[in-house]
């Protein structure tokens, strides 16, 4: 029987959280609020409180779905309904959970969008997501935002303008025209301050693993860390103060020389320090992350933890310029930077955390993600002669989690990783 | 114990257990292959075909286990094996028994059952860089099992056959499942035995020329483990190699080529043997 998984008093807070959102979502028929379904990348969590609304996130949904062994089934009911098989699974997950009664991952049930808000960021699927969801929910309302990709590693003053003029003259108007309720520039003002102090926590955090050992796992309990911050509670108190918790927590360990807590216990030796491009598995979560346990590798940085936002590099939300800190939030997220852009992050990722390897995980079903993976691997084994390594599998589907075929892989990989420590050390 | 002493390797891959006994000569560095056995695992438990393989190399050879056999080291899957005297990964072991059969190699191409893997190795068999097939069947030895059981051929005969081809055509080389439809298809077209495996060999072939342009490998390249035996999977790679302008590419194999993982474990497991006693002689004095 598996052990108990340990669990950290940040990771029993955020449960709280996430509890209240679903107790929230499963009582709009008495509360009378409004339900915005949004996506994580490009996320105007802000905009959405201001309106009073709450947020839904379909990639949440279908994250939880699959951690808890249902995804596969629902991934089935939307293939029996004539999604393809090399459909994002995220998608096909969420609309096979629609498709047997949208029973949220807390038990309840899911209500109906008000609004489809479309701030796409990167991911063309997005765009057809929402377009077989507006289909399923013919009285929401679709709000899109069309987020410029930043193809010359650049966010000119014309992009965010553009935004700007979109959030302005179409997003905020039909917001007020679903909800009721007039925009309040200060209210949303209020929230950005909130945002700009979770940010600026969440970074310290992240910026931990610069210890030795490092006192977080920056993927595995990252995903963890990023979640409140991705699904609806950034610009919140809530927020902030769970982030203030777990970064007090991480002093603490910092403190004791201890490494990260996971779930088959506390980490006891730091073998490898490794940045990790591309999302998790979900299905076989725990198993994945046992993998890298039971080698004694720590994962000090990712980009997984940056989808909801890019914070590393100093850019945080702006209470003084608040529709255009909304533009720019969207265009700073990772999958909307481009190659050279995203190698550049994670080049200073490797560095400025001292890691030993850096590991692909390639995603079959995300196009967002896994296109330009293999250039971007070859150029940072290139440029900074670190041992790279690629595993296959997929976000929800648990067809294409082979556990052994991966554990091969990561085994030659630490097998590579020590003999090439060896041999720095007699040189 | 005196120089040499006796050391085995077990190999627990995902077809076959492969088993040898070396001698180890510490002082000389001269090692010896002395005796070898491999075994299909059937449906058999693979812990019953690895005591039955180690056996039987012991009563050919008049030892005795407890007496004579200084380290037993595993490899592959062969946590398992209980007489082990240590386990070893089994890259580390194929880097270790490519250097054993070429001792000049700078490259090794591991060919199993599962995956290809080329590994960029030192003088010394120490794994230096790698890289591996992706997770698709058709880059594995499982591959061609099935494709010569389809076709009625026992393994052996898929190198020797494959040299007759005079006309070969290339299946998918993308996915198992499209190339077996493929030589059903090949089949029903009349195609002859040897240009089908032939072509199953280039579609091999061509992902370990890719494997290697992607490690950036340095010639000379040793060819291990199972299908470093198929002569037919050689003489495809040395072709493509010339066709991709690398003549200067220097492929070696050997025919105990299926048995690289074990003589690395068992060479890897005298190394450990030895670095065990020095340090014991060191807590004494």
């Amino acid at each position: 029987m598996a052990q108990e998984a340990q669990k950290e008093k940040s990771m029993i807070l955020q449960k709280e959280m996430i509890d209240g959102l679903f107790n929230d979502l499963a009582q709009v028929k008495e509360t009378g609020k409004k339900v915005c379904y949004t996506f994580i990348p490009g996320n105007l969590s802000e905009l959405i409180r201001t309106f009073d609304m709450l947020p839904v996130y379909p990639e949440i949904n279908a994250l939880q779905s699959a951690m808890r062994k249902k995804s596969g089934g629902y991934i089935k009911e939307a293939e029996k309904n004539a999604h393809s098989e090399d459909v994002c699974t995220y998608v096909k997950c969420d609309v096979g959970m629609m498709m047997k009664g949208n029973i949220g991952p807390t038990g309840t049930k899911i209500p109906e969008p008000d609004i489809l808000l479309l701030s796409y960021t990167g991911c063309f699927t997005f765009l057809k997501w929402f377009e077989t969801l507006k289909r399923e929910y013919p009285n929401a309302k679709v709000i899109m935002v069309h987020t410029p990709y930043q193809e010359n590693a650049e966010i000119t003053p014309e992009m965010t303008q553009y935004m700007v003029k979109q959030l302005k003259e179409e997003v905020i108007p039909q917001m007020e025209e679903v909800t009721g309720i007039k925009f309040d520039e200060e209210k949303l003002k209020g929230f950005l301050r909130l945002s700009k102090e979770a940010e600026d926590w969440i970074t310290k955090i992240f910026d931990s693993t610069k210890h030795k050992p490092s006192p977080i796992d920056a993927y595995f309990a990252g995903v963890y860390y990023i979640g409140p911050i991705n699904i609806g509670f950034r610009g919140t108190q809530e927020a902030v103060d769970y982030y203030k918790e777990l970064y007090d927590e991480i002093q603490e360990r910092i403190r004791l020389g201890l490494g990260p807590i996971t779930p088959e216990g506390e980490m006891k030796e730091e073998k490898y320090r490794l940045v990790v491009e591309g999302p998790p598995n979900w299905t076989s979560f725990r198993e994945f992350w046992k993998i890298f346990y039971d080698m004694g590798a720590v994962i000090v940085a990712s980009s997984y933890t940056k989808v909801g936002g890019v914070y590393d590099l100093g850019w945080r939300h702006d209470a003084e310029r608040p529709i255009e800190s909304l533009a720019e939030y969207c265009m700073n997220c990772y999958t909307n930077m481009n190659i050279p852009q995203r190698i550049s992050l994670l080049s200073k990722c490797i560095t400025d955390y001292d890691a030993d390897g850096y590991v692909t995980n390639s995603i079959k079903s995300c196009n967002s993600f896994s296109a330009g993976q293999l250039a971007m691997m070859r150029d940072i084994e290139d440029h900074l002669e670190v041992p790279v390594g690629f595993i296959e599998s997929d976000l929800v589907d648990p067809r294409y989690f082979s556990y052994s075929n991966i554990k091969n892989r990561l085994e030659s990989y630490f097998q590579m990783l020590e003999q090439r420590k060896s041999l720095k050390e007699t040189v | 114990m005196v120089t040499p002493i006796y050391t085995m390797g077990v190999d627990v891959g995902g077809s076959y257990v492969k088993a040898v006994l070396m001698s180890y000569d510490h002082d000389s560095g001269e090692h010896k292959l002395l005796d070898k056995q491999t075994e299909k695992i059937r449906k058999r438990n693979p812990k019953d075909v690895v005591v039955e393989t180690v056996d039987a190399i012991l009563l050919r050879n008049k030892l005795n286990f407890d007496n004579d056999i200084a380290y037993l080291a595993s490899t592959g899957e062969g946590e398992m094996v209980e007489k082990k005297t240590g386990h070893f990964y089994s890259m580390t072991s194929h880097a270790r028994g490519g250097i054993f059969f070429a001792p000049e190699a700078k490259t090794v191409v591991d060919m199993g059952a599962l995956y290809v893997r080329a590994i960029k190795v030192d003088p010394r068999g120490k794994v230096i860089d790698y890289k591996m097939t992706g997770q698709c069947a058709s880059g594995s030895g499982q591959f061609i099992e099935n494709i010569s059981r389809y076709l009625g051929l026992a393994i052996e005969e898929v190198g020797p056959i494959s040299l007759k081809a005079d006309n070969p055509e290339v299946p998918s080389g993308i996915c198992a499942v499209l190339a077996e439809t493929d030589v059903i298809n090949l089949v029903s077209k009349g195609l002859s035995t040897p240009n089908i495996v032939k072509g199953i060999n280039i579609s091999i072939a061509q992902r370990v020329i890719k494997l290697l342009g992607s490690l950036r490998t340095e010639s000379p390249i040793v060819l291990v483990g199972g299908m470093g035996m198929n002569e037919g999977m050689t003489q495809a790679i040395e072709e493509l190699s010339v066709e991709k302008n690398k003549e200067d590419n220097k492929f070696i194999s050997h025919p105990d080529s299926i048995y690289s993982g074990a003589i690395g474990a068992a060479l890897w497991g005298g190394f450990r043997y030895y670095k065990l006693k020095e340090k014991q002689a060191a807590v004494v004095a």
